[in-house]
């Protein structure tokens, strides 16, 4: 007779196998990485600039890599989507602090075909005067929207705070959508895209020729020198609040400077992160969304850049629940770095995690992914294994000595918006 | 790793009018632990595995993605919910609160976040689709009791009205045995019946206008079209992507780049299995009135209706398609609910059939559809106006 109330056994997660992209050097800086064990017909090739918003005006970055298909000597915009288009191809381009990733996603049979397209327009870009009016009106259309929006106001106030005192504080504002010229963004385009190639990954079963083919064309384009992330933040602490009349919710960002994967505490204050707020389970969702149902969501995350990272607590909670949450996060650092984790709890995380681990290296282009974000800190694949023993010798005291360290209210930023 | 899907045949459409927003509260409910087991989450954290779930106007799907070695322990826990849920009071009110503020969150504290709530009473008169899933007004959801979620899992979450697919890498004959272990001995149900109040053939144009502080005026045109089951559901697939999907698609250069009438313009499909909507959707630009706009639309749709747009566009929409089912089935989560979806439909080897359908459209049928369905009088218009100031 089958006992419902008795629990499958489970069995645990130990061994993970990961798989490192072949590597090829592309000059003494950059790189090309390749996963040629796909087992269907899909591939993506991902192009790693390094001309993200630290390197200009937040808008000059954020335009050029905007307008990089809009146009080239040869070839309207519209020209170019419908040759796209006709190889069946996507692309996607994202911008950060820290640099450019475009993506190109096709078929493997029209792969090589699609990135010869995009890489040479990109290359090749001029920035027409009318491509250049209709994605500033667009993105200053978009930029209106999210002005209306408490998150957005509050991650701005908190983006001003956590990186005090640096470039990367730099906020965009309605003006600077009237303050841009074409030769700004063809000086940034020569800097960053024509000589700023830092990284390439290639995913898919392609032909040997297809990659060398892929090789030769990027080289010139790589960048010459190694590349350099701002490292000295210094978030400052305090309570901040962004009026936003009318609003139903209040958005709440609370956070820190912290640090990244090359820290010696990064492991253990994941893991604290984890039992905190990052996950269904976790502390945050538990108290303020299952026990007091303030919001629809709760969660914290430990955010990388490239030479130092944040942490950051985020929630949208009703109008009236604003400094109850406040008062319930504060209690919860509180209680995670003074009272021991019940060993029910941390043995539930720690098999969350592992599983967790588990999917993101499920698939090659999981693992691709996988191996690129330890790249990025010049770090290899046993970054996980070692994270892996970690997370099965963590103990309670650890979290504790963790949080105690680190989770402490008075050095938070702080901030409200509505 | 593993999947497990569960589809359940339950969406807003079966919802009572006066307790709307009900299959998703539901849904929520449905990790507040179940007869024999206290907590849903913690029981699937300690195996590796994480778990969600969502509503629409036509299912409610839950998966657990877990270790293959444990598939057993998510076949205990979807089972254990089937059988019966544990109902507390204090679990409702929680999860009440939690869905109230999901409704500020997702739709009345973001700009143009109610246009769904407006556009479908605006299009539907008398199918439930004149709801969103999230109800038609909190007051719904505030009013809900414990006797009404009762009810609502008796009839609604049973085996016979579910669809369970399980995939990953695995031994696929003890699978089958815990399957039987697990669900074999829940009653098996009746499988509800439906009986929708049939919605009117529309022949007049409607519209009807609100005012928001919103950032820019926008524009919504609905029309009707067929249902999921239809081939002309991708006509209506395809023929969007033409119209409106990117930016090389034919709505976005002409009034787009050419005629600068617009900062936004998309077109798509809803798909959901009753009479679905054909909406294309846009912001003005600033200097654009909504009768400028209104007469250069409907002056590009009839072109195109006359014209078509050439055998290099439909081949390129084609190898789009082709290219993103590739992408999607690569995926073991979309595969599941796929394959779900698709024995809803009648037959989960639809998967297998879906490209070759879009592959075998051709221009002519495009603009058959374009003829009958991108009519004015079979269309609904919401306008959102900007506060003044």
């Amino acid at each position: 007779m089958l006992d419902r109330k008795i629990a499958p056994l489970t069995k645990k997660i130990d061994n993970i196998e990961f798989i490192c992209p072949r590597e090829l050097q592309l000059n003494s800086h950059a790189k090309l990485f390749w996963m040629s064990d796909v087992p269907n017909q899909t591939s993506r090739i991902d192009l790693f600039f390094d001309a993200g918003l630290r390197q200009d005006r937040n808008i000059i970055a954020s335009l050029c890599s905007s307008l990089l298909l809009s146009g080239t000597q040869e070839k309207k915009s519209t020209q170019i989507h419908n040759e796209i288009d006709a190889l069946g191809a996507y692309f996607d381009i994202g911008l950060s602090h820290e640099g450019v990733l475009i993506s190109i996603f096709a078929l493997k049979s029209n792969i090589s075909e699609s990135f010869k397209l995009i890489y040479s327009t990109i290359q090749d870009a001029v920035f027409p005067e009318k491509e250049i009016i209709e994605v500033v009106n667009e993105k200053r259309d978009k930029f209106k929207i999210n002005l209306s929006k408490v998150g957005f106001l509050a991650q701005r106030e908190f983006q001003k705070k956590i990186f005090f005192n640096t470039p990367y504080k730099e906020l965009t504002e309605l003006e600077d959508f009237d303050n841009i010229s074409r030769e700004d963004l063809i000086k940034f385009h020569n800097k960053h895209f024509k000589n700023g190639l830092s990284r390439i990954a290639v995913t898919g079963a392609l032909l040997e020729d297809e990659i060398n083919e892929i090789k030769d064309l990027c080289t010139p384009n790589c960048i010459s020198k190694k590349l350099s992330y701002y490292t000295n933040f210094d978030n400052k602490p305090g309570v901040y609040h962004i009026d936003k009349t009318n609003a139903l919710q209040s958005a709440i960002r609370i956070g820190r400077t912290m640090f990244n994967k090359t820290h010696e505490d990064f492991m253990d204050f994941s893991i604290l992160n984890t039992v905190f707020g990052d996950y269904f389970g976790s502390r945050l969702m538990k108290n303020i969304r299952e026990d007091k149902g303030f919001t629809y969501g709760i969660g914290s995350a430990l955010a990388e850049t490239g030479g130092s990272g944040y942490f950051i607590i985020g929630s949208e909670v009703g109008i009236q629940h604003k400094e109850a949450s406040l008062q319930e996060i504060q209690k919860e650092m509180k209680i995670i770095a003074e009272n021991p984790i019940p060993e029910a709890e941390l043995s539930l995380v720690k098999n969350y995690i592992l599983g967790q681990i588990l999917k993101l290296a499920d698939g090659p282009y999981a693992m691709m992914d996988l191996y690129l974000s330890v790249d990025a800190y010049g770090l290899n694949m046993d970054f996980y294994n070692t994270y892996i023993n970690r997370i099965h010798s963590i103990t309670s005291e650890d979290i504790n000595k963790m949080a105690n360290k680190h989770l402490n209210w008075d050095s938070m930023t702080v901030v409200t918006s509505g | 790793m593993a999947v497990v899907n569960t589809l359940y045949d339950v969406g807003a459409r079966d919802e009572n009018e006066d307790k709307t927003g009900f299959a998703h509260l539901f849904e929520h409910l449905m990790f507040g632990g179940s007869a024999h087991i206290e907590s849903f989450d913690k029981e699937l954290q300690k195996a590796g595995g994480e778990s969600n779930a969502f509503t629409s106007n036509d299912i409610t799907n839950y998966y657990e993605i877990i270790p293959a070695q444990n598939i057993q322990t998510a076949l205990w826990l979807e089972s254990d919910r089937m059988l019966s849920l544990a109902f507390t009071d204090k679990s409702l009110e929680v999860q009440k609160n939690v869905v109230i503020e999901e409704f500020k969150q997702r739709y009345l504290n973001q700009p143009y976040g109610d246009v769904w709530l407006n556009l479908r009473p605006l299009a539907y008169e008398q199918h439930p689709y004149r709801w969103a899933t999230i109800g038609k007004d909190i007051s719904h959801i505030e009013n809900a009791t414990i006797q009404d979620v009762k009810s609502f899992f008796k009839k609604f979450y049973t085996p016979s009205n579910a669809i369970l697919c399980i995939s990953g890498k695995f031994d696929s004959d003890s699978v089958k045995e815990q399957i039987e272990l697990y669900f074999g001995s829940i009653p098996g149900g009746l499988k509800p019946a439906r009986h929708f109040p049939a919605e009117p053939h529309q022949n007049e144009f409607k519209s009807k206008s609100i005012k928001r502080d919103v950032p820019a005026n926008a524009f919504y045109y609905a029309f009707k079209m067929s249902t999921r089951k239809s081939t002309a559901y991708y006509l209506g697939d395809l023929f969007s992507d033409a119209i409106g999907k990117d930016s090389s698609s034919i709505l976005n250069i002409k009034l787009k780049k050419e005629l600068e009438l617009v900062s936004e313009i998309n077109a798509f499909i809803t798909g959901s299995l009753d009479e679905g909507l054909f909406i294309i959707g846009g912001k003005l630009s600033e200097n654009t009135s909504f009768d400028t706009l209104d007469k250069a639309l409907w002056k590009e749709i009839e072109s195109i209706k006359k014209k078509g747009f050439g055998k290099s566009k439909l081949n390129a929409l084609k190898n789009k398609i082709s290219t993103a089912k590739a992408f999607q089935d690569q995926g073991l989560l979309n595969r599941s609910m796929n394959l779900c979806y698709f024995e809803l439909l009648g037959d989960a080897n639809g998967i297998n059939e879906e490209e070759a359908i879009y592959q075998s459209i051709e221009h002519g049928d495009l603009l058959s559809f374009a003829e009958q369905i991108l009519v004015k009088t079979n269309c609904s218009l919401l306008k959102v106006h900007q506060n003044a100031g």
